[in-house]
């Protein structure tokens, strides 16, 4: 005789097997596909490639173009990352802090890039820095310093989640009447703990910059091109090197995404369990 | 002058004034505390003498140096949090150790010292755990210990068993009494709890509305509270004004004071009127409207035509016919009938 809760328990998880193949088919085969595409001969009128081959990826790395464009897309994320997080996180810190009353200023000033579309935002850009004392139109630094809009929501999500998380103001204290002057409270204690966010914050901006194609075209285009212009010029010429760039594209955001989530998940076994963890920022950063 | 001068400290938020020119001396090695309700200032005056708080008038002097403008870095303060505090990212040893590597002090010194301040919390073996891994009790030992280890002047501890169950807190609370009378430590306790002050403090300081209301030994605080508030607050005092004992069949009351209180524990009840002692004092008449067992305590709530009287006795069975309904005779010695003031 069969147990009917035991059947209802086993019908509930066929279900959710059920569910969770079909959203990971949804996820996965269009990246199969592109994969696939990338290391065929030809594959047009089959419903399988006609032959496997290695030559677009051969193509694609001997390509100098490519691999500028690649150092040129990793060069001004990376740059954008490491001004956004010096300049951010300190005044998020005060900000928080010392003067919460200035909180709902500052966290309208870095919401707006979500109000802002891409295009209106290069626009504007271009109009300001084209001439005048700061003509920088074309140049990485215009790039930079709209990618730092960009990411600014991000990073002062997570380290402001992180922040909280901690009880930074009460380390802070702690840390203050054992001897610490507040520069030195800041290094020593509060950003260690907060480090697993701004991990988090980094990754997440890193990946954002580097899939960014309107502001790239519109900001600098050819002039200083990144992989996104890159491939989008590649799309309109050949589909199996515009894969191959896909699928390289995806295995570099992947390799990082896996190392800082170790980074974070081993700084963050470490410490308090209600310290800042990526798991706990993850939720903050969608804003 | 005392080790610690506290002079007319006032501390105004938002134009309420949390502290109203507060004044507290502690002589070297005290052991003293700061008790009231929440919002009463205690935490706020603590966190004062530790620097957290500017204030905005009076005087903070310590071991004769007059600390009220210092960074809290400069006071020599050690302060213990209700939340403990502790350092995440570092283990135990590194967080004991974060005060003295801030003086810069040699590092076999740091290890001698913190490896000492370890043996005293009773946490050897633990030196390599992180906060995470311990249990309430535990933390809160580290973050005694870290607090110690610099052999501040004066050690301050905010509410620092609150988060604590209760076994485990009267443990730690007679721990941090015998370290601190071994390290002959002047100690400021904050708490709300009176149970907890009245057992470990020398002395108590009764904090309200940002004033001082009653200062003294826990004997003198306990059984003589000045006013309305503190009777109130320290105990289970019945506390009367003249009018609600007028036309009471209550016999003796004195002809002086308005206000008056009565610990239950000194009321003398019996069924019998000649039972209930024979010295000079108040006696009164009513019966047994409720009568509760608290362990080893029986609370009995007494009606004496409508006034409510609370009596505590010890609980012994050879007590007979103290059961609700039962008419009943009180007593309460002269010396015990408190005269207070009234409380706003």
């Amino acid at each position: 005789m069969s147990n009917p809760a035991r059947t209802a328990r086993s019908k509930g998880r066929w279900w959710h097997i059920g569910v969770t193949s079909v959203v990971l088919a949804v996820l996965i085969i269009p990246l199969l596909a592109t994969f696939l595409f990338s290391i065929s001969t030809v594959w047009q009128n089959t419903i399988l490639p006609d032959g496997l081959t290695l030559e677009w990826y051969g193509r694609l790395f001997s390509d100098e173009r490519f691999l500028y464009a690649i150092g040129r897309s990793f060069l001004v994320s990376a740059v954008t990352v490491v001004i956004s997080l010096a300049i951010m996180v300190p005044a998020i810190f005060v900000v928080v802090l010392y003067f919460p009353g200035l909180e709902k200023m500052l966290q309208s000033v870095v919401l707006l890039p979500f109000a802002l579309p891409g295009v209106v935002t290069a626009v504007g850009l271009i109009k300001i820095y084209s001439s005048g004392p700061i003509a920088i139109s074309g140049t990485i630094w215009i790039l930079i310093g709209a990618y730092f809009i960009v990411i600014m929501p991000y990073v002062y999500q997570s380290t402001r989640n992180s922040l909280r998380s901690i009880h930074a103001a009460q380390l802070m204290e702690a840390a203050e009447v054992l001897g610490a002057g507040k520069v030195k409270a800041f290094v020593f204690v509060i950003l260690p703990n907060i480090m697993p966010g701004m991990m988090v914050a980094s990754l997440l901006s890193f990946s954002i910059l580097f899939s960014e194609f309107v502001l790239a075209n519109m900001l600098v285009g050819g002039s200083y091109e990144v992989v996104q212009v890159y491939l989008h010029r590649m799309l309109a010429t050949d589909g199996h090197m515009s894969s191959a760039i896909v699928f390289t594209f995806f295995v570099i955001i992947s390799l990082l995404f896996a190392l800082v989530l170790r980074i974070g998940r081993g700084k963050s076994r470490k410490m308090n369990a209600t310290s800042a963890t990526p798991a706990d920022n993850e939720g903050g950063v969608t804003a | 002058m005392s080790f610690v001068e506290i002079s007319n400290v006032v501390k105004t938020y938002h134009q309420v004034r949390v502290l109203d020119r507060v004044s507290l001396s502690i002589e070297k090695g005290e052991f003293i505390t700061l008790l009231g309700p929440s919002g009463c200032g205690k935490s706020t005056l603590l966190r004062a003498i530790a620097g957290l708080n500017p204030i905005d008038e009076g005087r903070i002097m310590v071991g004769g140096r007059d600390i009220t403008h210092l960074p809290p870095k400069k006071r020599d303060v050690g302060m213990v949090f209700q939340s403990y505090a502790l350092f995440p990212n570092m283990t135990v040893f590194e967080n004991i150790a974060f005060g003295l590597k801030m003086e810069k002090l040699d590092k076999k010194e740091i290890r001698r010292a913190v490896s000492e301040m370890i043996s005293l919390i009773e946490l050897e073996g633990k030196e390599n755990h992180y906060p995470h891994e311990l249990s309430g009790g535990q933390q809160q030992r580290v973050a005694l210990a870290r607090s110690l280890v610099k052999e501040p002047t004066v050690l301050l501890l905010d509410e620092p068993l609150s988060a604590l169950d209760a076994q485990i807190r009267r443990t730690l609370r007679n721990e941090i009494r015998t370290i601190q009378k071994r390290l002959n430590m002047t100690t400021i306790f904050v708490t709300h709890d009176q149970e907890e002050a009245l057992a470990v403090s020398d002395r108590i300081y009764v904090m309200n509305h940002g004033t001082i209301e009653q200062h003294g030994t826990p004997q003198e605080i306990y059984t003589s509270p000045r006013s309305e508030f503190v009777a109130n607050f320290i105990g289970n005092y019945n506390v009367w004004s003249r009018e609600q004992l007028l036309h009471k069949p209550i016999r003796g009351i004195p002809d002086r004071g308005e206000l008056f209180a009565v610990r239950p524990e000194a009321i003398h009840i019996s069924t019998e009127p000649d039972r209930t002692g024979a010295q000079q004092g108040i006696v009164a008449e009513g019966f047994i409207s409720m009568a509760t067992v608290l362990g080893n305590i029986m609370r009995y709530e007494i009606d004496v035509q409508g006034l409510q009287v609370t009596v505590d006795t010890l609980h012994r069975p050879s007590v007979e016919g103290l059961t609700p309904g039962a008419p009943v005779y009180l007593f309460v010695p002269e010396s015990e009938w408190k005269c207070i003031e009234r409380s706003i």
